[in-house]
Formats: structure tokens, sequence, C-alpha cells
């Protein structure tokens, strides 16, 4: 009897839990991004004719004009991107997040749409509406006589990147807000402050951390994106280079793999510096189920501005999808303001061809999103809560898939799983549509990580050292305690992982290898490969809209209504 | 296993053990937090580690409740080692300071947790939640959310989770703290009274002195990761082992002087302003010194005629003074020191101005001699 | 209910497949189906996986839609476990890559009839490793509201588009993104030699508005009128003008008549059906599918024609029609990655500097119509040639040696090793950048001796 409570003593001591899911998830994370991508940009680092291990090829990327025009260019486009979506994002945040405003939790669910934009739609839609001879500068142009270059060269990629990405800082923004204790706030009032001194003193610095993840993101995002660029027609940034390299047919050069490699650093040095400047910030401000900042009553006149200010970002944001609904029901848009006439027919085709492109997709892009939480609630407990050493590297692997173009993940993915046969069939490995799966959860795993630590960020370590204390072991604490009480996040980033792996397309393309096994982005872009097929891929970018954008605002409700029920509404 | 689940009988369930810490070391990096702790806690004791924060008291709890690992030493509860058991297998029940109330579970669901932990079948729990929560007078709030209780109510709650489970040892940290003041002494009465009924073993942590003097059975006054002192409140008090324990349980009085021989064989100490007070005879001679004694151990000697017998005479100027009802506090310059000293008031009785001279006699035998 | 069941067994084998990775592969069950990789727009597959499926019951087609560049990398990629049995696209470029890396299968195909050139370039590869199906032209394709809106002529001929009025108004797509526009490039270089083919193309270049990354980006901006004029393969415009939208296609005189392909990968694991499907594409009832509305493509079977509506055009009877010029293959494929990447660093990477020196000899030229001057003719002269220098000669395009740097292939070891592509394009986009800017200077010098 002693010596069977010894012996597991010692096994309790050594604690093997943890390291067990550390290992799988450090396995996971190098059988699907490591492993596939190395075996991409080891080119990188080859000398084409010899093979063997070189820098050239970087002296050669530092020395070209054109890769430094276009590094300046993907730095700028970036940052303005930033600050653009920061002006949008704020308002929004802050209206609905400090002041009593009806229909908050709309105006939330409607802000995370932008995410959800289909490829080649969006831009096309963009460029119907906001484009040298879209309906805006049409219609400028014959009352007025000017235009604005919203979407000439650069202009175009900032414009459609920041209401492409904003959502990003809303979410964290709105989230940081939302955990800040109230009496942060009052005690700030109580000294005199108030106005919109008390927001830049107080409230703002206190949201920063929530801030800072997502201009992050949204600065990564964009150095990263290649669709947008590709689409408007802007080569001479980063990722549009790396892409036209690569995908160049016939061409051995190694520079597409250099700027790669590059991108992955700056997205790395940016993912650091972001974390170097809220070292020491970590404002876990609200305890025992307490609330966020008290909502206040804006006066008549503040709140008609109120809303004029939110509609205005509104329809803004949400112009790419009103030109998606419009190309959907259009027979012709030709350089006209609005479509010749209305048809219900691409609808129709939409229906007879496509239900296995929406079925694929929802099974996909909610078992990616699952791993993804799964992964991120582990990797986020693993680094805050236990001591593992190295533990602080599965944060850092995972957050490297943001910086991994899916094009470079596609390739990697075929690279390295085409010559495992599968067994039973013998068909290969990179075949097999579970593989897809994996390769947008890990396209996504940043997101959900992110939502993930946050959320766990604001678990006070003393609710779980309770249930311990009470006799529940690390794995029931987590279940019964962690888990119900990072919901929210996890909920938040089960949706961001959901609404962009169901519209992803960059790694998808690589990997698709029967059309029954297609998702919708896929669907999306042989429809948009013709004349005929504008009409039908726009009614398809319609349902994924509508389907992910009902997913969110579900969740939102479900979130809602569980703080409601915890009290913490107050 | 015959449980009966009165609260009477909640407390014939609880065997009071003890709790031994050992030679307990612990450090954070270079930060030595726990030096050398030794402390033997009785069963059923209501025990209080006492000291100002950062004196390494909650470590030293955190570590009973198996949160810390020390480098060195052992912690022995009933005269068991735990030093290597997980938080979940330990059997010590503690109460947060922030009282850590799970915000997505009702109170009931709270006060459950452990039980369900332990594999309690339901019935039981369900009469057991009842019995804690009629012990702490909240069974018909039972259904709330913590977020919708008042402090004190949140207080209850955890302190009845953590009973619940009839824990081998309560650990309470800082409960009192977020109470306004009339709830803070009445709910260490019923701290107390809960305690005395259940006869658990109870380790109390708290910066406040009156706190722990009105319902620990002793206290180890903590400073700099170690144990300055153990004993009960009155102990403490009468006989502080050091400058630092004498200055935490009360106000002090300190004068610095020396021992010497007063050429008869006895010891006494020597100090500007004061006429030689008598030392027992184990003070070393020869050597500085300081002598400690309490502002009521002073009495002011209005007619300055010649000192009692056994009493040391004290001269000096009254510097300020503080009106507390009860008694009139005096601060006098005593040959270049401020000595505090209490005088009982009565209705009637007139002050003493400032800067006036004053005439004291301090009792030899109430003074303590320390070492510096 | 039968996804749900596809689904259990699906995840049961991943299962598996996690576990057992790298253990021996059981038989594949032989099946009817046919694998088909194909750059083509939907309209046109569906048809003709519908009529294929029609005459061939048994066999299920399954489309794997990839742009041609895709297409080949995938094929690259997984030719180690291939389980692709067509290439079916329309850059004979591309199956020249497939054919080099040793992936298709030669088939000849069992159709007789079909003439071996259609307008000058041969229909099938003379090793039989690829065969023609579908002919196409490129010419150009204008939005009629945007044409009316902005008053602009409609142009008949490559030159006509460098004219100043259509400045900032006609798009193209990358010759190193579009197969098709690489040989509408080459097919002007060879037309016109490289110098004076250099000097058009660059000349047409100033006044592109942009330069497309898809080929299909041109037609679609066309379509909704984001420029007005697009250099366009025929049947992105005739499907365009069937799907309703507002535009009009013509051939200029100098035009190239392509090929459309479709070849058998090597190792096909439904070899039987690759070529019933080949065969099938070249007979007459194949044939007509091509001339749907929708997909609007000239059949390589000239009998096919009878039945093709008024109006359509026949290269076998217009000899006008990429009659023009002949087309040598052997050149074009010597220099091929040196011309994409020559237009790639000249124009398409310095297009912001191009459209400005081009913009200054229009204005140049429009003062010097109305006021004479000899001097600023000459420097009009001089900055026209500096927009039109080009770092390479024809002979130096051609050599091996340069066409190196752009492909890994080497004899051995010890080969001379050629510059690295990066280095040579640093090269080139430098040349072009000073060019323009001192053609620009020129351009305003002369414009300021007129004024």
């Amino acid at each position: 009897m002693t010596s069977l409570a010894l012996t597991r003593d010692r096994i309790a001591r050594v604690r093997p839990g943890p390291a067990l899911a550390a290992l799988l998830i450090a396995a996971f994370l190098l059988l699907f991004l490591v492993v596939p991508v190395v075996q991409v940009i080891f080119v990188a680092f080859q000398d084409k004719t010899t093979g063997a291990f070189t820098l050239v090829n970087f002296a050669d990327f530092f020395r070209n004009d054109l890769f430094m025009r276009s590094f300046a260019n993907s730095f700028y486009v970036s940052a303005m991107s930033v600050v653009v979506a920061s002006l949008l994002a704020l308002p929004l945040a802050y209206l609905t997040m400090r002041f009593e405003f009806r229909g908050a939790v709309l105006i939330q669910s409607l802000g995370i749409i932008p995410l959800i934009m289909p490829p080649f739609i969006g831009a096309v839609a963009m460029q119907l509406l906001f484009g040298r001879n879209g309906s805006v500068n049409l219609l400028l142009r014959d009352h007025f006589g000017v235009s604005i270059p919203f979407m000439e060269g650069l202009n175009g990629v900032i414009f459609v990147q920041s209401i492409h990405y904003f959502p990003f800082i809303l979410i964290n923004l709105s989230a940081s807000l939302k955990n800040i204790d109230r009496a942060m706030e009052e005690s700030a009032q109580n000294l005199g402050c108030h106005g919109f001194r008390l927001f830049r003193r107080i409230v703002f610095p206190l949201a920063m951390p929530g801030y800072v993840a997502g201009a992050s993101l949204v600065f990564i995002k964009v150095f990263d994106d290649l669709g947008t660029p590709l689409l408007l027609n802007v080569n001479d940034m980063l990722a549009p280079q790396a892409y036209l390299r690569i995908s160049s047919i016939g061409i051995a050069d190694p520079m597409g793999y250099v700027i790669s490699v590059v991108l992955i650093a700056c997205s790395l040095l940016a993912l650091w510096v972001s974390a170097l400047a809220m070292r020491g910030k970590d404002y876990a401000t609200v305890q025992r189920g307490g609330g966020g900042l008290a909502k206040r009553r804006l006066k008549p006149l503040e709140l008609v501005a109120a809303y004029a200010v939110v509609l205005l970002i509104l329809v803004l944001v949400l112009a790419p999808h009103v030109g998606l609904g419009l190309l959907s029901f259009a027979t012709i848009w030709s350089f006209s303001p609005v479509p010749d006439a209305f048809t219900l027919k691409h609808y129709q085709t939409v229906f007879t061809e496509s239900g296995q492109y929406i079925t694929n997709t929802l099974l996909y892009a909610s078992l990616a999103a699952l791993l993804d939480v799964v992964i991120g609630t582990a990797i986020a407990y693993l680094v805050l809560r236990t001591k593992l050493p190295g533990r602080q590297w599965l944060d850092y692997i995972a957050m490297a898939a943001l910086a991994v173009p899916g094009v470079v993940l596609g390739i990697g993915y075929l690279r390295s799983f085409y010559g495992v046969p599968m067994p039973f069939t013998g068909q290969p490995l990179s075949n097999f549509w579970l593989i897809l799966v994996f390769a947008l959860a890990i396209r996504r795993l940043p997101y959900a990580l992110r939502a993930c630590t946050a959320a766990l960020q604001q678990v006070s370590s003393s609710l779980e050292e309770a249930a311990e204390n009470l006799g529940a072991t690390k794995l029931r604490t987590v279940g019964r305690i962690v888990v119900p009480l990072m919901s929210g996040g996890i909920l938040a980033g089960f949706v961001t992982s959901f609404a962009t792996a169901a519209v992803e397309l960059s790694a998808t393309i690589m990997l698709v290898h029967s059309q029954s096994d297609a998702p919708l982005a896929y669907g999306l872009y042989v429809y948009m490969q013709s004349a005929a097929g504008r009409g039908p891929g726009a009614a398809l970018g319609v349902f994924a809209v509508v389907i992910v954008g009902l997913g969110t605002y579900l969740s939102h409700v479900v979130i809602e209504r569980g703080r409601r029920e915890r009290g913490q509404d107050h | 296993m015959n449980h009966q689940f009165s609260p009477a009988a909640l407390a014939a369930q609880i065997q009071s053990v003890g709790v031994d810490i050992e030679g307990v070391n612990l450090s954070y990096g270079s930060n030595h937090v726990l030096k050398d702790v030794n402390l033997a806690i009785k069963p059923g004791e209501f025990f209080a580690f006492l000291g100002p924060s950062g004196c390494g008291k909650t470590t030293l709890l955190r570590l009973i409740a198996g949160f810390n690992t020390a480098q060195r030493g052992e912690v022995r509860i009933g005269g068991r080692d735990i030093s290597v058991l997980p938080p979940h297998r330990r059997d010590v029940g503690m109460v947060f300071q922030s009282y850590a109330l799970w915000p997505h579970m009702t109170v009931r669901r709270n006060v459950a947790f452990g039980l369900e932990e332990r594999r309690v079948p339901r019935a039981e729990i369900e009469r057991r939640v009842d019995a804690a929560l009629d012990l702490v007078g909240l069974r018909h709030l039972a259904d709330r959310r913590p977020s919708q209780l008042s402090g004190g109510q949140q207080q209850r709650v955890a302190l009845a989770r953590t009973i619940v489970i009839e824990p081998k040892v309560l650990l309470l940290d800082e409960p009192l703290s977020n109470l306004d003041a009339k709830l803070r002494v009445q709910m260490r009465q019923e701290l107390l009274s809960l305690q005395r009924k259940l006869g658990l073993t109870t380790i109390f942590v708290t910066h406040d002195q009156e706190e722990a003097n009105t319902i620990c059975d002793r206290i180890a006054v903590m400073e700099d990761g170690k144990v300055q002192q153990v004993g009960t409140p009155q102990d403490l008090y009468d006989h502080p082992a050091n400058l630092f324990v004498a200055g935490f349980l009360g106000t002090a009085n300190v004068l610095d002087g020396a021992v010497r021989d007063d050429g008869a064989g006895r010891r006494v100490f020597v100090g500007s302003g004061v006429t030689p007070v008598a030392l027992p005879p184990s003070a070393g001679a020869d050597a500085a010194g300081k002598l400690m004694f309490r502002p009521q151990n002073l009495i002011i000697r209005p007619d300055g005629g010649p000192p009692a017998p056994g009493h040391a005479r004290l001269t000096g100027t009254i510097r300020h003074r503080e009106f507390l009802g009860a008694s009139i506090r005096y601060a006098v310059d005593v040959g270049g020191q401020l000595v505090q000293v209490d005088a009982p008031h009565q209705a009637g009785d007139a002050l003493l101005a400032p800067d006036a001279p004053i005439v004291l006699d301090l009792a030899a035998d109430k003074a303590r001699l320390l070492r510096p | 209910m039968l996804r749900t069941t596809r689904t259990l067994r699906n995840a049961a084998a991943a299962l598996a497949v996690l576990l057992l990775s790298g253990t021996a592969a059981f038989a594949e069950d032989p099946s009817g189906k046919l694998v088909i990789v194909t750059s083509f727009p939907k309209d046109m597959t569906t048809a003709f996986q519908q009529a294929f499926q029609k005459a061939n019951p048994k066999v299920t087609v399954e489309i794997l839609n990839r742009n041609t560049n895709a297409g080949v990398k995938y094929l690259q990629e997984t030719a180690s476990n291939n389980g692709t049995d067509l290439f079916w696209a329309s850059a004979p470029d591309a199956f020249e890559v497939l054919k080099g890396a040793g992936l298709l299968q030669p088939y000849k195909p069992q159709v007789k009839g079909i003439p071996d050139i259609v307008g000058a370039y041969p229909v099938n590869d003379p090793g039989g490793f690829y065969a023609g199906f579908a002919a196409s032209g490129y010419g150009i394709m204008w939005n009629t509201r945007y044409m009316k809106a902005n008053n602009l002529p409609i142009p008949k001929e490559w030159a006509d588009l460098a004219k100043p009025v259509y400045y900032d108004h006609v798009a193209i797509s990358a010759p190193s993104r579009s197969g098709t526009t690489h040989l509408t490039i080459e097919t002007i270089l060879q037309g016109e030699g490289w110098e004076k083919g250099w000097r058009t193309n660059k000349e047409l270049a100033g006044n592109y508005r942009t330069i497309t990354e898809r080929s299909f980006g041109v037609p679609d901006g066309v379509n909704s009128g984001a420029f007005g004029i697009g250099i366009v393969i025929d049947f992105f415009a005739l499907s365009s003008q069937a799907s309703g939208f507002p535009v009009e296609f013509a051939y200029p005189t100098i035009t190239t008549i392509v090929p459309a392909n479709v070849a058998v990968v090597k190792n096909a694991p439904n070899k039987a059906a690759a070529e019933g499907f080949v065969d099938f594409l070249l007979s007459p009832k194949g044939q007509e599918v091509l001339l749907e509305p929708a997909i609007r493509r000239l059949p390589v079977n000239p009998v096919t024609y009878e039945k093709a509506p008024a109006g359509y055009p026949n290269p076998f009877k217009d000899t006008s029609l990429g009659a023009q010029v002949s087309f040598d293959v052997n050149l074009s494929q010597a220099r091929y990655n040196v011309v994409d990447a020559l237009f790639d660093q000249l124009v398409t990477f310095q297009l912001d500097d191009l459209k400005a020196a081009t913009q200054a000899i229009h204005k140049a030229d429009a003062a010097l119509a109305k006021k004479p001057n000899d001097k600023a003719k000459a420097l009009l002269g001089e900055a026209r040639d500096l927009v039109a220098a080009m770092p390479v000669t024809a002979e130096q395009a051609a050599d091996p040696q340069l066409a190196g740097a752009f492909t890994v292939e080497r004899k051995s070891a010890t080969d001379a090793v050629p510059e690295r592509q990066a280095q040579v394009e640093q090269k080139w986009a430098a040349f072009a950048k000073e060019n323009y800017a001192a053609a620009r200077r020129k351009a305003d010098e002369a414009a300021a001796l007129v004024r």
C-alpha cells in the first residue's frame, strides 16, 4: 500500500501529461509545418549549379533594385494598412464597447464579415465599385467631373487590405476594452479626466495589448498577402515577387525561395517586436468575474454623430460584399454604376452545380478550426501555466505559420506527402482530403492560438489553484475550470479560423486533387476563370459569406448569453 | 463513511492533525524567499503567519498547499511527508485572498466542486453542500452566481467550498483583507467559532497583528523569509525576541544604552535621561543594548517625588499629544529619544501641555533588554 | 448519410495512415475514372466532360482545374506517384516543359483529316507527345461603352495601340504568366525582327494601363470596364461576347494562330480512357463542341467549319489569319525564358517609368506636330531609341549560356557557371531604368524647345 502510494507520488511529481501533450503538438507542427516548409525553402540556401550551401542568393536579393523597391513597397503598404485599419476599427470598437449602443452585437458581427472576403471576387467587386471606372468614380465624374484614385497602384492594395484585415484589430481591441475593470476608468474620471483625454490616457493604454496584437496581425498579413496585390496587378511587392518566381514554368530560380525566407524572417521580427513592446504590460485588471467598462449613455446629439460614424464605416467595409451581392444578381455589369439588370439564374446554377463545394467547405473548415482551438488551447496552457523547458518554442513555431505563404506550404505538402502512399488505397497521402484540413489548420493556427492565449491570460491562476486545492487533477482543472472560463476566447478563435479557412485558396489550390473533395474557394476559382462564370462565382461567394457570417453571429450570441449568465455584463 | 449531514456532524468527521515544517528553503532564482523555516503546528490549532508584505508568509502557505516547491526541507501533515504530492492530493483546503470563486458556476456548483472531484455520490454531495452552506448561513443563495453576491457572502462561499471537502488543514490567505472594517470584525469571530466547532487545524496568513492576536492560538512572526518568533499573542507581546517582533506586535518604546555592572554585582541598563534600570542577572555586562517597554508601562509622576521601589526614573519634555478617548498618548523627549506614554483618561482630567517638563516612572520588571 | 459513412471511413483511414505511414501500399483498384488536369474554364470542360461521358458511359471524367503554371508544377511535384491521365491546356510551351521533363507519353491520334499546320504553327508536336485540338488567335478586344465614353477610335492593328490616344487604356497579361501572351510577343519579334519587334512591343507597352498576372485578368477587366482595350486570345473575347458583355473583338493582320493542346501523361493510370478522350476531341462530334457560344474556339478539323455559324473565323480558308509570319518554333524555344525575363525586367516591373517616358514622348510629339523643329525632332528620335534599346542582341538571347541562368540543367559539375538569374535581371532592370529616365529627359527637352 505504502509502496504503491510512493510510486504514484513519483509519477505525480514527474507530470507526464503536459510533456506528452507538448510532444504530440511538437510532432504535429514538425510534420505538417516545419518539414514541408524546410523542404521548400532550403533551395534559398543552395548554389544553383553545385547544390552547395551558400548565402550568395541573399546577397543578390539585397543588391537587386526591384527587390529593394518591393521590400520598401511591402513595408509601406503594411504600415499604411495598419493606420487605415486602425481608423476603421477604433471607432467601432470604442463606441460599441464603451457606450450603450443599440445593435452593438450586430455591428460587431458585421465588422467581422470583411475577413470573409472570398478570393478573386472581393477585388473584382472593389474594382467595380471603387476602381477608376467603378460606380463611385463614374458617378463622381458624371456629376462633379472628378475622380478619386482609391484603387490606383499601392493605394488600391492599402484600401482593400485595410478593409479586409481591420477586423483583426476590431476583435482584439474589443476584447481588451471589454476586459478593462471599470474602476480603472472611474478612478481616472474621479481624478478629473474625461472625454477624449480619458480615452487617450487610460482606456487606450489599458487596451494596448489587444490593439498591438491586432495591429501586428494586420501588419504581418498584409506583408505576406499575395492575393490582393496580384489581383490588383501590383507586382512590385515582396509576396507577389516570390509567387511569380516560384510558380513560373521551366524556371529554376532560387530568388522566390529567398524572398519566402525574407518574408518569414520579417514576420517573425514583427511578432518579436510586438511581444517586446508588450512585455510587462499584461493588464489582467478584471478579478472575480468583474465587469468591463461601464457602458455610458450618449447624449442625443452625440448618439446621432456616433451612428453616422458607425454607419459610414460599415458602408465602407461592407462595400466589397455589397458589390459581391450586386454581382451575384447582375446580368451584365460593365462600365456602369449599377448592373444593367438583375436575375436569379446564377443562384440556380450554383444550387444545381455546387452543393458539394459547400458541404466540403463546412467539413474542412470546421475540422480545421476545431483542431486549431484544441492545439491553441493546449499551447496557451503549456506556455502560460507550465514550466516545461522549451515550451515557448511551441508558441513561436505555431506563430511562424503566420509567416509562411500558402503557396510555399502547398508545395511543401506535395513534396513531403506525395511519395507516401496511403494504406488500403495506395493513393498518395497528399491526395487525402484530411491533408487539406491539416494545411488549413496550420495556416489558421496562429489566429486561434492568439485568441486562446489572450483568453487564458484573463483567467486568474488562483481560480485554477482553488480547483486543484479542492482535489481536481491538472487535467480535470483544465476541463472544468480553464476551458469553460476561456470559452469566449476559444469560440472567437474557432470562428476566426473557421471563417478564414472557409475562403482560403492559396494552399488549397495546390492540394485539391479531385473535384469531389474540393472546397468552396476552389469552386470560386474555377467559376472566376470565365466570363460566364462571374455571376455564379459571385453567387457562390455570397453563400460563403452568408454561411460564415451566420456562424459568426450565432457564436456572438452564444458568447453574450454565456456572459450574461455569468453575470459579467453588469 | 456513515455520514451525518448536520453542521455538528460535519465537525465530528474532522480529525485534527498537526503540520510540521522542517528546514524549508525556497528560492526563485537568486531571490531567497524562505530561509530555514521550521514550525510545528499542533492538531486543532488556529495558527497565524504574521508579517509585513514580502516576508514570505504567503509563499509558505502556498508551499503547504503545493503551489510552490521548496528546494530543501519537507512539510508533514499528520506525520506524513506531503512534499511530493501534487496540490490535488494534499487534502488541505485553501481560501484564497481573492476567494477565486468560479464565475461560470453557481454557488451550489462551486461548493459541490471538490466533492464531485472526489466522486462522492450525487445525493450525498447535495446534502453535504447544503450542510456546508447552512454552516455559513448562505443556503438561500445557493443558486446565485458569485458576481451576484456581496464581498462577505463571497467570503463565506469560499469558506464553505473549502470546508465541505473536510480537509485535514484549512489554509486562509488574508481572507479578511477584502472586507470592510465592521464586517472584518464580525467575520473573524465567525471564523474563530467555526474553527472551534470543527476543531480543524487552521493556518491564517495576515499582515494585521490585531487580526492575528484576536483569533489565533499561536503566531509565527515572519520577516525577510525567516521565522522571527513563535508564540501565543500574549507571549509575543510581552516577551518579544527582537526589535522587529516588538515593533510589529504593538507600539514599542526603545531606548539606546548599555549594560553595566552597578558595582554590587547587579546588572543595570544605563542611558541618557533615565536612571539606571535593574536588569535580570542573566544580562551580560559591558555591551550595548536597547531597552524596550510599552507606553502603558510608564506612570506619570506629576508630583516629581522619588521613584517608587523597583522603578527607574525618566525625565523629559512633552513634544505632542494625541487624545484617544480612553487614554491620552504623550510623545516625550527623553535624552534626545522619543518615548510614547499612555495616561488613562477620566472625564474632567486636565491634559498636560506640550513643551512642559514631565517626570515618568518605569517598572523595571516590565522592561526588556534587547540586543541590537 | 452517405457523407457521414464516407467521413467515418476516411477518418479511420486517416488514423491508419498516421499509425502505419510508411507501410506497403495495397494494390490500386482498376477504375473507369479519367483524371484531367486542365487550365480551361468550366464552361468548356463541362461541355466536353458531358459529351465524352455520353459517348463513353463507363468512364467518369474528373476535372482538375489549375492555371497552366500550377498545372505544370502539380504534374512535376506528383510525378513520383502519378494519378493524372491527361494534361489539357492552351500554351504549347507548357507542354514543351513537361515533354522536356519526360512527363508525357507519346500518342498518335486515330482521327484522320487533321492538317499539319494551322496558321503558321504546326498542329501537333513532331514527336507525338502532344496534339493540337483547337486553334486560337490573339487579337484586340474592347469594351464598347468604355470606347464611347472616352471617345476612342476602334483599333485595327497592333501599331494602332501605340498611338497616343490609347495612352493608359490598354491591358495585356505578362508573357511570363501567360503562354499565349508570350506567343504574341514572340510572333511580333519574329515578324519584325529582334530590334524592331522590341521597339513595337515597348511602344505598345507605353500605353498599357496594367499588366495582369492571369490571362483571364485582361478579358475580365475589359468586361467590367476597368480598362477599355485588351490584348487577348480570341475565345476569351468571343465567350465574353456570348455571355452578353458589351465587348467586341478583331484579329489584326499580323497575328499568330496557335493550337490548344492535349497530352497523355506518362504512367497514366487509365491510359485507354485517356487515349479515347484525345480521339474524341479530334472527332467531328468533339470538334463541334468547340463551336458552342461559351467556348468559341477554332476547330482543327476543317470539316467542322461547315456547321459553324456565319462569320465564324476559319484559319484554313482565311489565309490572312496567322499566315503572315512563319513561326520558328526552335528559335522560340531557345530564347523562351530570356524573352519572358526581358519583358518582366524592361516592361512589367518598370511600367511606371516606361509610361512616364512614353507620355513625355507623346507630349513632345504633339507639340512638334504644331511647331516643327529639327533639333527637337532629333532629340525625340534619341528618346525613342533610348526606350527601344535592348541590353541583349538576338544572338545573345538565343545563347544557351544566357538561357542557362534561368534553368538548373547542366551537363556536369565542371561546366562554366553562368551568371545567376538575379544578377542578370538586376543588370537589365538598371539598364531599362536608366534609359527610360534619360528618354524622358530628352523628350522633355524636345518639348521645351518647341514650346
